[in-house]
């Protein structure tokens, strides 16, 4: 059953060779088909990959298939080999289900776009690299996905590259995250230089004994691959990226910068859990982006008037809750996180894909509104994945895993109560914009007409993620009422478990959690309060455009900042040094090769005498070299 | 001559029995299609034959021959790809009234001469086998009499191949005179008594090799390379480039490890030399051409400079290296060759960039395989090229050949250039679609079919190189 | 060096060659007449006017035979040699002999049925074969 494993991957790139190929002779429908049945199948392949490993798991809960040796180098052995253990398995997972569940939904939002073929040729090309990605056990193959799918997005956010804008969007995305890259990448180096191998098992069985704990490589090769992780997940300082990404086609915000690729940055550093744990102070550098972007990410999210950007910023945000989770050592709190938003999210992007599409393609918050009544669906479907992103109390899956996470900081040693708060207050910010959101676009007075309603598929793949997300938070239940560890238990056998539970905790905990209740409820209480009845202090807010939420509005100013001490200093300097000796270097190898080329011409003239002289002459020049020797 | 050695030689008499039997069909029955099938037949039981060849307990047809897996090998690999340039030349030549059926016996005589090479051990064999392979070509590369680029072509071929052979016989004189042998085994075992640097054997080994570098087409015997290409139609240039090539590549191979001539520092000095000067001198050539087959010409010394690096380099990685870039080298030139043979109307080869723009738009498919032979031939990683430099490098490097290594990098870098301007033309839009009137359907399927099978097979080395170079590190050459 | 020293007259030869052979050219050159006239390039019969072109065609049918003539007149040389030592290479020296002769007849037959030994084809002349238009001077190419 597990010599499969290479058919997961695998199919999404059969998917993309014969969309590629065969563009034009497929009809739309046959396209849908096939790129949704490969992801299926993939699905269906991994969940009985799943479904393996609890019923009659592998020796040390890890099963390792070498395709084949792409490189037999000296020392260097580049293997094309799969793992598959929990981490994995779960990362795999929700790719392939979320992957086909927005397959399907995109069979039906795209349709009428001419490239319909190519939207899902790139799809298809984006599912095979992330899985590669994921379960990938050597860097090569692993950086191979990494920047596979970060080609993906490229072409994914420039997908109706007509406008130049979204060509722009799709650049920027591409530059940041190759900052990113590079600093993935000479960890990599580093890796290999220090350890030998590209192995990652050997890395992480190699690591402690090489490096002390708190040695100053393994704080060196943390940070290169935080990174990298920092450029891919969007966190501070590259997060610039996302918002802007956000030109791409819903269904592509939805699986590549909501549910899967920025998670790769989250995959990496739970994946590397055992080089971070020897460096302490790189945790903390972890947790502390995490925090930071959590906050400032959220702020954003609160005054944006785009819906997508504003998912797009609450992306970053939970995100940031991923990192602080991963900073405090709470691998399986980040996990659970990532798969609790995961399906959220894309409910979330999907729901606004369709509201965008039924009010002819009008994405300003501001002018929607009242869609409660008219699109009953999305009205539901949006307001369950928007509860789980606020993480309303108890009946959302978003509530277990933030809960988790908040948990998790609080009683870690290297979290604490500093982190927890500011975890607290990220909480309530995402209460308070998720609610907003809600209120502009679905109640108050209609702005637009409605002019498209969703259809069957999206319908069906809105509320299959609306159930999901609501009921999914049950495999993973707190301590203090039902202590049900599924995931934390099925990650344990690859990823260290969560923080150590020092017993004894239990008021500690109820507390935590009825704060924790109390603030989001009140949030979203006071949104509802203050939007719902048109109080003064609305009209203050949406009236009176502060220079605060201006800040906010453009992302902390981060566009402009990096614009100014970076963009433009490179620009101007290259302009004034256009002609610098680097510049003289190339023009006069290209001129070297065009007089070469054109005096060797001359030597090919056609005629056979000449040839014959020169094989003469080459022979008597060749017999004077040798004999004079 | 006992039933072993028969049995030995079974690919080669069942090549020769083919082409005589073409010949009697011929006679009788007048089909290009039927000689064709007789052909691929042929080669295909030849093909068939080689594991019992290699069963057979000899190991040498004395003094002629030797039976060795390696040169089972070279063989298999000629036999394969010959039979692609059949199906190449069986729907290139439909496109032409004349007699076509001709073509088939030239073809296997040709291989004879070829697949002789790679078993030969002998300067009688060694010189046979040449001009065996030679004397078809003459008459392969003129075979469109009615094109005067095709007659100019083969008349150069032939003059200059005389001259050269002139060359390569009057080497082995001198070695004769000195040693008085002419026998691969004998010559080195008498090679370890007698100082390399008399004068005779060098002069001797150096007019030889201008005989063998003139058919590798290395700076300085390198000029003709180009006119035969663009003049001979396109499938006899496929084979000329590539089966021609790897039989006299492989006899050399044998010649120079046999008694370890490339060791020697002056020989390894001139190779080196050769070596760096067709690299850069092909690559320059190639830089602004236009023609699609001259291009193709000019990179070929610059990719026998690449192979050379390995050849010098030698050792045990060097000789592997150097297998590997022919086959995978051949691969690519084939499907190359084969997209010209394709989209070439009767009138004149399609071999001008120009005929190439917007290739994508009106036939993607082909596009697309004929942008992953150039990538491969450009050496871009996950093409089979890409594996094969990487060989011929690291082959460089346990050498400690530096200099030659990254003149070989540098090297690469101009070929970008060349190859992607190609690339470019196809994927650029253009007005008017050129080439309509190429290949007719049933013989489009076929060829399109064997293109995409070595497309397939290019990409498949570049993913899982080790499936070839398993069997490639287990041959053994008997010296 | 002290090949250089054992080889001195093959050098000494060499040099007297291009001397000799130089010598003569630059003579020539000097000591030669050169004028140009209305008649200087004709050719030169014997004081009489050419008439029509030097380049006279003539079937090729000549040319065929004396190949054909060539090829199968050959066979002669092998088998004497092989016929002088009968008794030594027994019934192998005979089958290989006969391999030989096959191959032979094979290329008989195809050139019986080529119509090559007709001297009047039976068809009328192949249409298509056109005379190949060699180009006496090429084009300068890159």
């Amino acid at each position: 059953m597990y010599d499969l494993l290479w058919l997961i991957p695998a199919l999404p790139f059969v998917g993309f060779l014969i969309l590629t190929l065969a563009a034009r002779s497929l009809s739309q429908r046959v396209a849908a088909v096939i790129a949704c049945g490969t992801v299926g199948v993939s699905a269906v392949l991994t969940l009985g990959m799943i479904a393996g490993f609890l019923w009659n798991p592998p020796a040390d809960y890890a099963h390792t298939v070498t395709l084949w040796q792409w490189m037999p180098l000296n020392s260097l052995e580049i293997a094309f080999n799969l793992r598959i253990d929990a981490l994995s398995l779960v990362m795999a997972s929700v790719i392939t289900v979320v992957g086909f569940l927005i397959h399907l939904y995109s069979s039906e939002y795209m349709q009428g776009d001419e490239a319909y073929t190519r939207f899902f040729a790139y799809l298809n090309l984006f599912v095979g690299f992330m899985l590669i990605l994921v379960m990938a056990d050597n860097f090569a193959l692993l950086l191979l996905g990494w920047e596979g799918v970060g080609l993906c997005s490229y072409l994914l956010i420039g997908f109706w590259y007509q406008k130049p804008e979204n060509g722009f969007a799709a650049r920027k995305a591409f530059v940041v995250t190759r900052i990113g890259d590079v600093s993935l990448l000479v960890a990599v180096f580093l890796i290999f230089s220090e350890l030998g191998t590209l192995q990652l098992s050997e890395v992480l069985a190699l690591a402690p004994d090489r490096w002390a704990e708190g040695s100053t490589t393994a704080w060196v090769v943390s940070l290169l691959l935080l990174g990298g992780a920092v450029g891919k997940s969007a966190q501070l300082p590259l997060q610039t990226w996302l918002p802007d990404a956000m030109a791409g086609p819903t269904p592509v915000s939805a699986l590549i910068h909501a549910a899967t690729m920025v998670t790769a940055g989250v995959y990496l550093i739970a994946r590397m859990h055992g080089i971070f744990e020897l460096s302490p102070s790189a945790m903390t550098v972890v947790a502390l982006v995490g925090t930071v972007t959590l906050l400032t990410a959220g702020c954003a999210a609160l005054v944006q008037s785009d819906i997508k950007r504003v998912l797009a910023y609450s992306t970053i945000s939970q995100l940031g809750y991923m990192f602080l989770a991963l900073g405090v050592g709470a691998w399986a709190g980040a996990l659970f996180h990532f798969m609790t938003h995961a399906w959220f999210k894309a409910l979330l992007f999907l729901a606004a894909g369709s509201v965008i599409a039924a009010l002819h393609h009008e994405q300003n918050i501001h002018r929607m509104g009242g869609l409660r009544k008219r699109l009953p669906v999305l009205f539901w479907t949006f307001v369950a994945g928007a509860a789980c992103l606020a993480a309303l109390p108890l009946v959302t899956s978003g509530f277990y895993s933030k809960e988790k996470i908040l948990w998790d900081v609080w009683i870690s040693p290297l979290g604490g109560p500093w982190f927890w708060s500011a975890a607290i207050l990220g909480a309530l910010i995402t209460a308070l914009y998720s609610t907003r959101l809600i209120m502009l676009v679905f109640f108050g007075e209609a702005k637009t007409e409605v002019s498209h309603r969703p259809g069957k598929r999206s319908s069906f793949v809105l509320i299959v993620l609306a159930v999901w997300s609501l009921i999914g938070g049950g495999i993973e239940v707190p301590h203090n009422f039902g202590h049900l560890t599924l995931l934390s238990n099925f990650l344990e056998t690859a990823i260290p478990a969560s923080v150590e539970l020092p017993p004894g905790l239990d008021l500690q905990l109820w507390i935590l959690l009825l704060v924790a209740s109390a603030i989001v409820t009140g949030g979203v209480l006071a949104t509802v309060w203050l939007y719902g009845s048109g109080s003064p202090l609305r009209q203050k807010i949406s009236d009176r455009t502060s220079g605060l939420q201006r800040f906010w509005l453009g992302g902390w100013g981060f566009d402009t900042a990096y614009d100014r001490l970076l963009v433009q200093p490179i620009v101007w300097l290259s302009q004034i040094n256009r002609r610098d000796g680097v510049d003289g270097l190339c023009r006069v190898a290209v001129s070297l090769g065009r007089t070469g080329h054109f005096l060797l011409s001359t030597t090919q003239q056609g005629r056979l005498r000449r040839y014959a002289i020169g094989i003469s002459a080459g022979a008597l020049a060749l017999l004077i070299l040798m004999l004079l020797q | 001559m006992n039933p072993a050695d028969l049995q030995a030689l079974l690919p080669i008499l069942i090549v020769a029995g083919g082409a005589l039997l073409v010949m009697l069909v011929l006679s009788f029955k007048r089909s290009q299609t039927l000689s064709s099938l007789l052909t691929l037949l042929s080669l295909a039981a030849a093909l068939a034959s080689i594991p019992m060849a290699m069963s057979a307990d000899a190991d040498r047809i004395a003094p002629l021959l030797v039976i060795d897996s390696f040169g089972f090998f070279y063989q298999g690999l000629m036999l394969i790809l010959t039979m692609v340039v059949t199906i190449f030349a069986h729907s290139y030549l439909e496109k032409f009234r004349m007699e076509r059926g001709e073509f088939y016996i030239l073809l296997l005589l040709s291989l004879v001469g070829a697949i002789a090479l790679a078993q030969a051990s002998h300067f009688v064999s060694l010189f046979l086998g040449i001009e065996l392979l030679s004397v078809s070509l003459y008459i392969m590369v003129g075979y469109i009499f009615t094109r005067a680029k095709a007659i100019e072509a083969a008349v150069k071929y032939l003059f200059l191949a005389a001259v050269t052979s002139a060359f390569l016989l009057f080497g082995m004189a001198l070695i004769y005179a000195r040693l008085g042998s002419m026998d691969f085994i004998t010559i080195a075992h008498l090679l370890r008594e007698h100082p390399l640097d008399d004068p005779y054997l060098l002069a001797g080994s150096v007019l030889m090799f201008v005989g063998i570098g003139f058919k590798l087409s290395v700076v300085p015997f390198h000029q003709w390379t180009p006119d035969i290409y663009q003049g001979a139609p396109a499938p006899v240039t496929g084979y000329l480039a590539t089966v021609s090539k790897i039989a006299v590549m492989a006899v050399t191979l044998r010649f120079f490890y046999s008694m370890d001539l490339h060791q020697q520092p002056g020989i390894a000095a001139a190779l080196t030399l050769i070596a760096a000067a067709s690299m850069l001198v092909g690559n320059l050539l190639a830089l602004f051409q236009d023609n699609v087959k001259r291009l193709l010409a000019y990179s070929s010394i610059a990719h026998i400079g690449y192979i050379l690096v390995a050849f010098i380099a030698g050792g045990e990685r060097g000789p592997e290296a150097v297998t590997f870039y022919l086959s995978i080298y051949s691969l690519a030139l084939l499907a190359a060759f084969g997209v010209i043979a394709y989209l070439s109307p009767s009138d004149r080869d399609s071999d001008t960039i120009d005929h190439y723009r917007g290739l994508f738009w009106s036939r993607p498919w082909i596009a697309v395989a004929f942008s992953i032979a150039l990538f491969s031939l450009i050496g871009l990683p996950l093409t089979a090229g890409f594996m094969g430099k990487l060989f011929l490098v690291s082959a460089g490097i346990q050498a400690e050949e530096w200099l030659l290594v990254i003149w070989l990098a540098a090297n690469s870098a101009i070929g970008l250039y060349y190859y992607l301007r190609i690339v470019i033309a196809m994927y650029q839009t253009s007005d008017d679609p050129q080439s309509e009137d190429s290949t007719a359907p049933p013989f489009a399927l076929i060829i399109g079919t064997v293109i995409g099978l070595l497309v397939l097979s290019i990409v498949w080395f570049g993913l899982h190189p080790e499936s070839l170079n398993l069997w490639i590190r287990a041959l053994s050459t008997q010296p | 060096m002290n090949a250089a020293i054992e080889y001195w007259p093959f050098g000494v030869y060499v040099g007297a060659v291009v001397v000799v052979i130089a010598g003569k050219l630059l003579a020539s050159h000097f000591l030669g007449e050169r004028h140009r006239e209305r008649v200087t390039g004709e050719a030169y019969e014997s004081g009489i006017l050419p008439t029509g072109t030097g380049r006279l065609r003539f079937s090729i049918k000549f040319f065929l035979i004396a190949i054909l003539f060539v090829i199968f007149d050959l066979e002669l040389v092998f088998i004497f040699a092989w016929a002088v030592a009968i008794h030594e290479l027994g019934w192998p020296g005979f089958w290989g002999l006969m391999v030989f002769m096959g191959i032979l007849t094979v290329g008989l037959i195809y050139e019986w049925r080529m119509g090559s030994l007709d001297w009047i084809p039976r068809r009328p002349a192949n249409k298509r074969s056109r005379p190949s238009t060699l180009s006496s001077k090429p084009e300068p190419t890159r």
